[in-house]
């Protein structure tokens, strides 16, 4: 019976994730994520309660009595002790019930998926747009450092770094809808109307939320390389044996500065996803950044606390993926060496 | 060409140029409404834009905000109608079909419209009325009326047969019809759908006004199609009304200009209210102003329970350097609560404290040692931070130093209900004063919003909200106006009023026409909005 049970199938699976380095990554990185998330629900508890105002003073509006704003709290639960509430409230979250908006009374997990995909392909496609242009811009500079590209490929990122990207977002919007008619100023089109609908709905507010990361991206991309070009013995190795500039540039360089590039990827992720909060609203997207804003403004406890895990979430799986992809590229990640 | 000829060509062409036009004629290319359209309405997203509670009239918080989604969507009892310029400005019944007081003032008598339905088929009468303002009474919601009814709800609101409604007050209350056009009260929903939605009626309200709920993504966008079964036949003129929350003024003007919005309510900015009415494709209509800028003192701790602290800020404002400088003077200032655009309008008070730098400054010296610091707060917008930053300026100038700070609208409640601030700047007054954020809001001693406590007002706030004589409601909240300058309780700035953006070809009642803002945006009547076809 045991010789069966130990050569079933789970048993096969947990031998397999021993034996391979990268799942034992991949493992123990969500075993570590499982503190961080505690950690954060219990901040973010801890401060929304800190929060002035109230979600009851926002139900009952303006001329409420400290009276009807006590009746309301003890019946929104508000009067218990903080601890007990946060328990009630991480068991739900656990079983996958994110309660109901206090303000609006719909069920958070039914509004969220929504919202989610909104970000979710804002999202994204400024990390397309961001890698798709640093990534050659910064090779295209680093090739011949200090020469004419590169003083102006360092111009245009210094002065990107400089602008915020609200007011960039503006400036797109006077430029791109106003002057030049050519994209929406507002508004978001489903995938459901078409995949080029729904790009042409998202294009400036994504390289809005781009550009600042797609700057920061191409700088540091750029000072990796040179450093990598200018002073590593496997570069001199490679140029000895015959390589051209770009093959020594692409298969070499690149793949060892890239290594830094993921680690910046996947910490910005957070950033990103805040950056998101205000872009949304300027370009009037129906995304979860402008619904957390929303929910914060009105105290909306259930929502903000669900959105935050979400994001937290978020950004330990991006983490996750930046730590997976090492091992895709390393071979001494991948096999377990030093 | 002839000179009268040669001048009204130039004056045309004037007109072209600068985009204003004399309101009710603006842009109108043809005076016939026509049917058909989608026309999208932009409204802030830090006020009407914002509906976060939903569009149920017994939990909409943000009710007073949202009269563009709650006029399109319930119609109303009531509602509020001018001129094409703004003058006789008047509460008529819509969806009734007359409202009247009793001679002693302690009732009111509501007749309704016949044969008006709600989009789902039920009826629209008195027991569907008395059931949506019991409900209204009833709920936690401080958006309801502050009647002060004889008995409870059941007891007060009763229905008379079929079509009539009335409702019984404690003590005359005169004011009661005026103060429905702001009131959750206005809005009549239908009971068998609040009944049967729950939660959800908030969300997809089902009504009897000019349009029906197709989708309402909250606080973000609201789709609404035309009511084919509305009761006021060949209306509403617009097939759809789509009603999207955007991020302020800026953004806003973008989408008009990118022809992506028909319609903004509520402009504020000025150098974009300048842009606009220099635009060709924009029409701008300045409404009249109802609510002045107000600097409240709170004279319930120092260092305004001392007059001579209150003087020294009424010596210290310089309204005319603000008028001019921030609002290139647009707005007309105002010594009371009441504006141009409103009833019982005084803009000028007997004695009161005009700028005296030197009278400041000889204050601060006399009683607070040449100094005196005061914490001056305000609503986070771009309007109110303006003029804050140049109060902060003037006082500094005669030894007044103000800490400023300004604060999303839960975090300021706080602030008034906590009952610490020093001073705050506000708007106060509404159409009537009696109504909504009237002048008891601001200076009733009962009011967490007021920073005053005094009988003498409180008994003419009370005597002007019981009786129906104009005449006699003029000379009472005159009376309050001389009394809160003459005690130098708060100093007013100037008469402030936001601006309807439409594109050319877009008109309408409170769009390209004037209607006094009932609070801070004019009630737009959506159900008179039409689109030139092209």
């Amino acid at each position: 019976m045991t010789d069966v049970a130990q050569s079933g199938p789970a048993p096969r699976i947990i031998s397999a994730v021993l034996g391979s380095p990268a799942l034992r990554l991949i493992v123990k990185r969500l075993l570590t994520a499982i503190p961080i998330l505690l950690g954060v629900s219990i901040l973010m508890f801890v401060l929304l309660n800190l929060l002035p105002g109230s979600a009851a003073l926002q139900l009952l509006g303006p001329q409420a009595t400290p009276e009807q704003i006590a009746k309301l709290n003890d019946e929104l639960g508000f009067n218990r002790p903080p601890v007990q509430r946060y328990l009630e409230w991480l068991g739900n979250f656990v079983r996958g019930d994110l309660g109901k908006s206090i303000v609006s009374k719909q069920p958070v997990a039914q509004v969220l998926p929504e919202k989610l995909a909104v970000t979710g392909e804002l999202v994204a496609l400024a990390f397309v747009i961001s890698l798709g242009v640093a990534i050659p811009l910064a090779l295209w500079a680093a090739r011949r450092p200090n020469k004419i590209f590169d003083r102006i490929s360092g111009l245009f990122t210094t002065a990107g770094l400089s602008l915020a990207n609200y007011v960039l977002a503006l400036l797109l919007g006077l430029a791109f809808a106003v002057k030049l008619p050519w994209f929406p100023s507002f508004g978001f089109t489903s995938i459901s109307k078409g995949l080029g609908n729904n790009l042409y709905s998202l294009f400036l507010p994504a390289v809005a939320l781009a550009f600042p990361l797609l700057c920061f991206y191409a700088r540091f991309l750029r000072s990796d390389l040179v450093d990598q070009l200018q002073g590593e013995d496997y570069v001199m190795t490679a140029r000895a044996k015959g390589l051209g500039p770009w093959r020594v540039l692409l298969r070499h360089a690149f793949r060892n500065s890239s290594f830094g590039l993921i680690t910046i990827v996947g910490l910005n992720i957070s950033t990103l996803i805040g950056a998101t909060v205000i872009i949304e609203r300027i370009f009037a997207l129906p995304g979860i950044g402008a619904y957390l804003l929303d929910g914060i403004l009105t105290r909306d406890y259930t929502r903000v606390q669900a959105i935050v895990m979400i994001f937290a979430l978020i950004t330990v799986l991006a983490n996750l993926a930046a730590d997976v992809l090492y091992a895709v590229l390393d071979p001494r990640i991948r096999y377990g060496s030093n | 060409m002839r000179t009268r000829t040669k001048v009204c060509v130039l004056l045309a062409g004037a007109l072209v140029l600068t985009g204003c036009t004399k309101p009710g004629e603006t842009g109108n290319s043809s005076n016939t409404p026509q049917y058909g359209g989608t026309l999208t309405v932009l409204d802030d997203a830090a006020f009407s834009g914002s509906w976060p509670t939903g569009l149920d009239p017994a939990t909409n918080t943000t009710g007073g905000g949202n009269l563009t989604q709650m006029s399109a969507i319930y119609g109303g009892l009531f509602r509020l109608e001018a001129n094409a310029d703004g003058s006789n400005a008047k509460v008529v019944p819509y969806q009734a079909a007359s409202g009247d007081y009793a001679p002693d003032g302690k009732s009111i008598t509501i007749k309704l419209k016949p044969n008006i339905k709600f989009s789902d088929g039920t009826p629209f009468d008195a027991d569907a009325v008395v059931f949506n303002i019991r409900r209204d009474m009833n709920a936690d919601c401080t958006c309801k009326p502050t009647w002060q009814l004889d008995g409870t709800p059941e007891q007060a609101i009763t229905a008379q047969g079929s079509d009539t409604v009335v409702i019984k007050f404690a003590q005359p209350t005169a004011t009661a019809i005026a103060a429905f056009v702001i009131a959750n009260v206005n809005w009549i929903g239908s009971p068998t759908a609040i009944q049967a939605m729950g939660d959800q009626f908030a969300i997809k309200p089902v009504a009897a006004g000019p349009f029906t709920v197709e989708s309402d993504d909250l606080s973000q966008k609201l789709v609404l199609k035309k009511n084919p079964t509305f009761f006021i036949e060949g209306r509403p003129y617009l097939d759809t009304l789509i009603v999207q929350s955007i991020q302020g003024d800026q953004p806003a003007y973008q989408a008009l200009l990118a022809g992506q919005a028909q319609a903004y309510e509520g402009m504020t900015t000025i150098p974009l209210l300048e842009e606009a009415k220099n635009n060709s494709s924009l029409v701008v209509t300045q409404q009249p102003a109802t609510s002045p800028y107000v600097i409240q003192l709170n004279t319930k701790i120092p260092p305004f329970n001392d007059i001579h602290a209150r003087e020294a800020i009424y010596y210290a404002t310089n309204v005319e350097a603000i008028r001019t400088g921030l609002f290139k003077g647009a707005y007309p200032a105002s010594q009371s609560f009441t504006a141009p655009g409103g009833l019982f309008n005084h803009s000028t008070i007997p004695g009161y404290r005009t700028y005296d730098l030197q009278k400041a400054t000889d204050i601060i010296n006399q009683y607070y040692g040449g100094s005196l610091n005061v914490d001056l707060g305000t609503l986070d917008a771009y309007v109110a931070n303006q003029v804050d930053t140049e109060l902060q300026t003037e006082w500094a100038q005669a030894g007044i130093h103000a800490k400023l700070h300004s604060d999303q609208l839960g975090a300021l409640v706080q602030n008034f209900i906590g009952g610490k601030w020093q001073a705050m700047l506000q708007t106060a007054g509404a159409w009537d004063p009696a109504v909504g954020v009237g002048v008891g809001f601001r200076f009733g001693t009962t009011s967490p919003f007021s920073g005053i406590s005094d009988t003498q007002i409180d008994d003419l706030l009370q005597q002007a909200g019981q009786i129906s004589d104009p005449a006699r409601r003029d000379a009472l909240y005159l009376q309050v106006g001389q009394r809160i300058s003459d005690q130098a309780y708060a100093p007013f700035i100037l008469a402030f009023a936001p601006a309807s953006v439409v594109t050319k070809g877009v008109h309408g009642p409170g769009l390209d026409t004037l209607i006094p803002p009932v609070v801070v945006n004019t009630a737009i009547l959506w159900s008179d909005a039409w689109m030139e076809q092209s």
